[in-house]
């Protein structure tokens, strides 16, 4: 009965409709590249490419980077800190995502109510 | 000679007495206090889909499952066994396997490759909505945009990971023995962090299980099949160095008779 439901009324989104399905965006600092490359070899869904610009080799996304599955290693593996990878994905209707706050980096004190 | 038990009550209360007076709490973490070793840890692993080439020491994976082998599980029944796969013929067959199966299985359900409106993306959205309706973890977008970039040839399965360890569950463990299966993949993957080397989960080594000649080849039955496997090697770069912010998530906390919402 449940499936049947699921099946019939569970609002599935399209995964080509960036409204139903958006994923990470990935920005990178182009003045704080200095296209060492890593990000490039270590993003699985190579959504990353090497470019020169003006001589110097510099990191930038694919136009489209939907194959970006949020893992944030460009992010991690950057020794210049000029990416900036801070959006999950959020999908609609049956995948909604509920019950997540803002980023934050760890912390270990909780001020507030 | 009489003998009576002493109450339970008794006890515990000499215990309780004992213990407030002599030894102070072993947890003394002050708020604000730096994070300790084993925090870090959990903090800096990344799940690592570059690794080096070179083959991983054979003890620091039989040493990472043995703390794997100390994990918790339901009814301390521990229904798992590991494959440990070292050899390059062996991982090479199994990725090739793995990306034909994910061909087949993306030219079923993936209508995205088919111009809206036509008849081939109708029919191929029907069998996309069967598998949601039947598995809806199945057909999650997540999965199914890496499942089309697999089969696209611009993802991996195993990463070219030296080493993948093979997680086999046992069907006949108490309660839901998946759960068992992520906490020992926890105590491995953690233990590997700690060794300094890199891990990945990897949900589609299920894909082994449907072929008789898989079975046959890793010895797996119908009470032993593939839960997940973990890849690990060397990783590429320094992931570890810096700690990458992530998202909150809501905690209902009930206290003092009331009810708060924090993040």
């Amino acid at each position: 009965m449940s499936f049947l439901n699921r099946l019939l009324f569970a609002d599935f989104p399209e995964w080509d409709d960036p409204e139903q399905c958006g994923f990470q965006r990935v920005t990178i600092d182009q003045e704080a590249c200095d296209g060492c490359k890593m990000c490039v070899i270590v993003c699985p869904a190579r959504v990353l490419e090497l470019v020169r610009v003006d001589g110097k080799r510099k990191a930038r996304t694919l136009p489209d980077i939907r194959g970006c599955i949020s893992c944030n290693n460009c992010m991690a593996i950057c020794t210049n800190d000029a990416i900036r990878a801070t959006e999950h994905f959020h999908l609609a209707g049956y995948y909604e995502n509920r019950g997540l706050g803002a980023f934050r980096p760890p912390r270990t004190s909780f001020p507030g109510p | 000679m009489s003998q009576q038990a002493i109450a339970r009550s008794e006890i515990e209360a000499e215990v309780e007495a004992k213990e407030e007076a002599e030894s102070p709490s072993r947890a003394s973490c002050e708020e604000g206090a730096e994070w300790n070793v084993i925090e870090r840890a959990f903090l800096t692993r990344r799940s690592i889909r570059k690794f080096r080439k070179a083959q991983v020491p054979a003890h620091l994976i039989r040493r990472m499952l043995e703390i794997g082998r100390f994990a918790p599980s339901q009814g301390n029944c521990q229904p798992y066994r590991f494959a440990v796969v070292r050899e390059p013929d062996l991982l090479r067959d199994m990725e090739e396997f793995c990306v034909a199966e994910c061909k087949k299985l993306a030219g079923m359900t993936d209508y995205t490759a088919h111009e809206k409106g036509s008849l081939k993306r109708y029919a191929a959205e029907v069998v996309t909505r069967l598998v949601a309706a039947s598995d809806p973890g199945a057909a999650h977008p997540v999965p199914m945009l890496v499942l089309k970039q697999i089969a696209e040839g611009r993802f991996t399965v195993f990463h070219r990971a030296p080493t993948v360890i093979l997680l086999l569950v046992d069907k006949h463990g108490v309660g839901i023995p998946e759960i068992d299966i992520g906490i020992v993949g926890t105590n491995i993957v953690m233990a590997a962090e700690s060794q300094g080397l890199g891990t990945c989960w990897v949900g589609f080594s299920k894909l082994l299980n449907q072929s008789p000649a898989w079975k046959e080849r890793l010895g797996l039955d119908e009470r032993f099949q593939i839960s997940e496997a973990i890849c690990v090697g060397h990783a590429v770069g320094k992931p570890w160095q810096r700690v990458i912010e992530r998202a909150t998530h809501e905690i209902q906390w009930f206290e003092n008779g009331q009810k708060k919402v924090v993040y």
